[in-house]
């Protein structure tokens, strides 16, 4: 029988071929995404193992932050350097600095993207323990003598000798450029740019005199890594409050956590192409439900003489054996090629990751093949019982067109499921985990699904109406074909209702979060222009700079908002870090208890939602600790509700301390009868000094915050966009198989009068008709989604649903575009069907 | 007996076949489905095309109908020359000139009897002529049934369908491939009778294909096809007459 079945297979070479395309197109965004991040984590630890090759062992200090988003340490004094020096064991120790610093081009414009890839400042020494070493020229000396990675010299197009302006945290400063640095073997780590410095230089503009993130030390060979770590431990004073690391851990510790960063992106990446493959499932489950019912007059004369039920059931999955097997190992190659396109894409936004050709492992072949036949064979299951249970009398007979369905049954379960889900989703909206949610949300889902061969039939009919109208019986027939078999038409659509509804999700989503951040600025922000950058939490604004705004002529008012790392209580959030002395009637947090008026450096605010969770009302006490390891007791002196963050402190509390302190943006008011133009120029003469910070008018400033969410919806259509191919060729596929099985029709309405083009047409709308009831389903379901999402995620900042009208129309639109040309193969075909052949094999 | 082709008045030919010739295949495996035909069948009446199997009496009802291409020689509709229209006219001429019935799978299943007999007027955009319409249907006696779709029918009820929608262009020849075969005798005969009537009472034009004396002996006019020639016609057949030619073909 397995002879048999894999004969039977290789026979219908068509039919392979479009099952396996199912398939493909499934494990190709998974093979991708796997080789993608392998590619990813051998680059870096190829990297970091050959930076740190000369550092034996690494000193730092024990305070740090970790937010979440990397974590912040507290600088080391550089004096340690000494008392290390002289360890028996050590050759040479250099300070090491990773800080905020950005490198303004020939045109006054801050290289390096808003959102893309950090841009440090940090130390080139001769010292064989260093880093860096030189590509071109020589290590910097002095306080007016820089070094930059090579790419950003490309960018900038900066050449030894060119004077270059830094910005860092003591203000924008001239250097002239003495050499270029490269980093291991290449000319920047992942896209990021780099100013270096020496080290008393580097620590004077980016940090504090006198401190340095790190200390790189090399043995001279006597001691091993280990013996030399625990020599220069015992060397530092206890109350230095530093560590020492052995070379291979700080190597592990680096290379983890730029893993960690990425793997953010390659999570995301994983998450989108598991929804690609599901989709993908349903198109296979389709195409098996389909062949089945066309081969069942096959299925039923093999049961006539004398095959089992069993045989039968089993020959069809052998076949999904051989298809998933098929697809998933040419899945995987062009998994390849995707990975490759991955690559580029990030080149493209200025994420480079440095590789040296693709790293492809035996873990990511077995797991796409394995994931892609396994999957294909589940979805095989059904249709192949199905077709086991085949009467062998039904050889005999005709196949049945119109297949009736138990749609009570079916109802039924799908309400049960819906009901469970939304059950979950109020739960949710109540307070219940986000994981309850994602439950409800699937529930729902399940439900709409199970419920669709039910819906089908009247929303096609319903859908097909216009159609009628325009197109008379040609329409009709579309409208009728889309009717007939709803349990096809509902799997058909499945694919164009996942897909639209994730879309219509996000987007509704977005559009709220857009609505509340307008809002949310809008009420806060009362003045006239704000000079931003977007770099929260890293770099910013030097505060002297608000300060010198501040005291224009032509300003009335400017004050500064940025944000810091800190713990508070057992949360390691950023912290709002405002001025209370000029804040007033400018930022407004929207208080809701207290005043953020003459906020001192003994208290903190507390955003209104998160007080009520913590159980912290007006008095409490919330201990604070810096990332210096300064700790404090700070009062609650009121609540609010309106604010990125959800503390807020002075700035005073900072004053003193080592920890690099930024304004993310300035709020600035107009001195009364100052022109617009004279405020802006006084304004941009400053930042024009500065090199860094974007001015702006109240209006823009909200515009550009709030578009800032469609750079992440972007991507996430991006993303979506390999469902969306999936869905259009779920339907071609159904289609081809449509117009196979109806060729007999077909051939009789070619005979009695109807033209090619009428051929075309008929087949065209009945894409259309079928695309429209998965997105017009789709919208539905996503907008509920979208809607149970933002009430569930009320107490995270949320407040109104925002209907996005325009993106729901272009949706629409998009669907019935997606019809047409799903419709385009399957409508030729269908005009090639031979009269002749078709009428006398009937 | 012996009357031909060519003893039928030229302005009342409705379909005629000159010097046709049908190939297949190339070389060694040639096959002449026709060969050198040349035929004509006179409007206003009841033909029937026999033949055993593989005479090559479906392939020349394709060709005329122009639903098959000839490999030389020519066919007429009326004064038409199909040789010379492209797919598009050839299309319109069957939707509107030529009527047909198959033997089996006849009906559109998603459209209901009425829609299905309507059809090529549809497909035409035209509403065609309502009395006419109602007369066809009255013929048939199947106003009761009307919004059933085929499943509902019975194989009879399907094929009464399928001659009035042969009927309802008023075309100027409809042709029938068997339009009995997957019928029982009771209905067969219902079918033959009204195609008899669609020609005595109404003036259409029909030729059919059949390899059934009996249903044969409905026409008025027989043409024998044997091995892709003309082996012969008779006038006012009767089965055993056409039994008796058969007969005699063989030898």
């Amino acid at each position: 029988m397995f002879r048999l079945s894999l004969k039977m297979t290789l026979a219908r070479k068509g039919r392979l071929l479009l099952t396996s395309l199912a398939i493909i197109l499934g494990t190709s965004f998974l093979s991708g995404t796997t080789i993608f991040s392998d590619t990813i984590n051998s680059t870096f630890d190829r990297l970091f193992t050959d930076v740190f090759r000369d550092v034996d062992a690494y000193v730092r200090s024990t305070d740090s932050v970790d937010t979440g988003f990397g974590e912040q340490r507290a600088p080391a004094a550089v004096s340690a350097l000494e008392t290390i020096l002289k360890v028996k064991g050590v050759s040479s120790a250099v300070g090491d600095m990773q800080s905020y610093a950005r490198v303004i081009d020939k045109d006054g414009k801050p290289l390096g993207e808003d959102q893309g890839p950090p841009t440090f400042g940090g130390i080139a020494s001769a010292s064989s323990a260093g880093l860096w070493s030189v590509e071109d020229g020589r290590f910097p000396v002095g306080p007016k003598e820089m070094m930059i990675d090579g790419e950003t010299a490309k960018k900038g197009k900066f050449e030894i000798g060119d004077t270059v302006r830094v910005n860092a945290l003591s203000g924008t400063r001239e250097f002239s450029l003495v050499g270029i640095a490269s980093y291991g073997d290449v000319s920047s780590p992942g896209g990021a740019t780099f100013a270096l410095f020496d080290q008393p230089t580097a620590s004077e503009f980016l940090l504090k005199p006198g401190f340095v993130d790190a200390i790189l030390i090399q043995g001279d060979g006597t001691l091993s890594d280990e013996e030399l770590t625990k020599a220069i431990d015992a060397a530092l004073p206890t109350d230095a409050k530093l560590e020492t690391l052995t070379g291979a851990e700080i190597t592990e510790e680096t290379t983890s956590q730029i893993k960690t960063v990425l793997g953010f992106f390659t999570t995301f990446l994983t998450a989108f192409s598991y929804i690609a493959l599901g989709i993908g499932c349903f198109v296979i489950y389709n195409v098996f439900s389909i062949t089945a019912a066309q081969r069942q007059r096959e299925s039923a004369l093999l049961r006539a003489i004398g095959a089992s039920r069993r045989q039968i059931t089993v020959s069809l999955l052998v076949e999904a054996l051989i298809v998933g097997v098929l697809g998933s190992v040419i899945g995987f190659v062009a998994g390849i090629g995707l990975s490759r396109a991955l690559s580029a894409l990030l080149n493209a936004i200025g994420l480079e990751i440095p590789t040296k050709g693709l790293t492809i492992n035996t873990n990511a072949i077995v797991q796409t093949v394995l994931i892609g036949t396994v999957i294909t064979i589940l979805s095989a299951i059904l249709p192949a019982l199905r077709s086991g249970r085949v009467p062998p009398l039904a050889a005999m007979r005709d196949t049945a067109l119109d297949t009736v369905i138990r749609l009570t049954r079916r109802v039924a379960i799908g309400l049960v499921l819906i009901v469970a889900g939304s059950v979950a989703l109020v739960a949710s909206i109540n307070g219940a985990d986000v994981a309850i949610l994602g439950l409800g949300v699937l529930g729902v889902f399940a439900g709409v699904l199970v419920i669709g061969p039910a819906l089908s039939k009247p929303i096609a009919v319903l859908l097909g109406k216009p159609v009628v109208a325009l197109r008379g019986v040609t329409g009709a027939m579309s409208q009728q074909n889309t009717a007939r078999n709803p349990k096809r038409t509902a799997r058909t659509a499945a694919p164009v209702l996942i897909g639209v509804a994730l879309v219509t999700a996000f987007t509704a989503l977005a559009a709220s979060v857009k609505n509340e951040i307008r809002e949310s600025i809008g009420n806060s922000f009362r003045g006239d222009y704000a000079l931003s950058v977007n770099s929260r939490g890293f770099g910013g604004i030097p505060i002297s700079t608000t300060d010198q705004i501040g005291q224009l002529n032509e300003v009335a008012q400017a004050t500064g908002v940025g944000f810091i790392a800190a713990k508070v209580g057992n949360e390691s959030p950023f912290v709002l870090v405002f001025n209370p002395k000029t804040a007033d009637g400018l930022y407004d947090l929207a208080m809701v208890e207290g005043t953020q008026k003459g906020l001192s450096k003994d208290e903190i605010l507390v955003e209104s939602d998160k007080a009520l969770d913590k159980n912290l009302t007006v008095g409490s006490s919330v201990q604070v600790t810096l990332v210096d390891g300064r700790s404090m007791q700070l009062t609650v002196a009121g609540t609010y509700t309106d604010a990125y963050g959800n503390y807020a402190v002075s700035r005073e509390l900072f004053e003193g301390s080592a920890t690099p302190l930024f304004d993310s943006f300035i709020y600035i008011k107009a001195a009364e009868g100052v022109s617009d133009e004279s405020a802006q120029t006084a304004i941009s003469a400053i930042s024009a000094d500065l090199g860094i910070g974007k001015l702006e008018s109240r209006d823009e400033y909200i515009d550009t915050q709030a578009a800032q969410v469609d750079q992440f919806l972007a991507l996430i259509y991006g993303l979506l966009f390999l469902s969306v191919i999936i869905a259009i060729v779920g339907i071609i596929i159904t289609l081809l198989l449509s117009v196979f099985e109806r060729r007999h029709e077909i051939g009789l309405l070619r005979a009695v009068g109807m033209t090619r083009s009428q051929v075309r047409t008929m087949v065209r709308w009945e894409s259309v008709i079928t695309s429209l009831f998965g997105a017009a389903t789709g919208v539905v379901l996503g907008i509920l989604t979208g809607i149970v999402i933002v009430m569930s995620l009320n107490d995270s900042g949320f407040s109104a649903f925002t209907l996005p009208i325009t993106n729901t129309i272009i949706i629409l639109v998009g669907a019935f575009v997606i019809g047409v040309i799903a419709a385009v193969f399957p409508a030729w075909r269908a005009t090639r069907t031979e009269i002749i052949s078709a009428i006398a094999s009937a | 007996m012996n009357q031909t082709s060519q003893n039928i008045n030229p302005a009342n030919i409705a379909a005629r076949a000159d010097s046709a010739s049908k190939i297949y295949g190339k070389g060694e495996s040639e096959v002449r489905a026709l060969d050198n035909v040349s035929v004509s069948f006179e409007r206003g009446k009841f033909s029937a095309i026999m033949g055993p199997s593989g005479s090559g009496k479906s392939t020349l009802m394709h060709c005329i109908a122009g639903l098959d291409a000839l490999t030389s020689g020519s066919v007429f509709i009326g004064d038409t020359d199909l040789s010379k229209l492209s797919d598009k006219e050839i299309t319109k001429l069957r939707r509107e000139k030529v009527g047909f019935v198959f033997q089996s799978f006849n009906l559109i299943p998603t459209l209901d009897a009425y829609e299905n007999i309507t059809l090529p007027l549809s497909l035409g955009k035209s509403k065609g002529d309502k009395a006419w319409i109602q007369q066809v249907i009255d013929t048939i006696s199947l106003n009761d049934r009307l919004d059933h779709r085929p499943s509902e029918l019975s194989g009879g009820q399907q094929q009464r369908v399928a001659v009035a929608r042969a009927l309802a262009t008023r075309p100027e020849i409809i042709f029938a491939d068997e339009p009995t075969g997957n019928l029982d005798s009771k209905s067969g005969s219902d079918i033959l009778k009204f195609m008899r009537r669609a020609v005595t009472d109404l003036k259409q034009t029909i030729v059919m294909v059949t390899h059934d004396a009996v249903s044969a002996s409905y026409a008025d006019r027989i043409v024998f096809l044997s091995d892709g020639h003309v082996a012969g016609e008779m006038t006012d057949p009767t089965p055993e007459k056409v039994l008796d030619y058969l007969k005699h073909l063989g030898e």
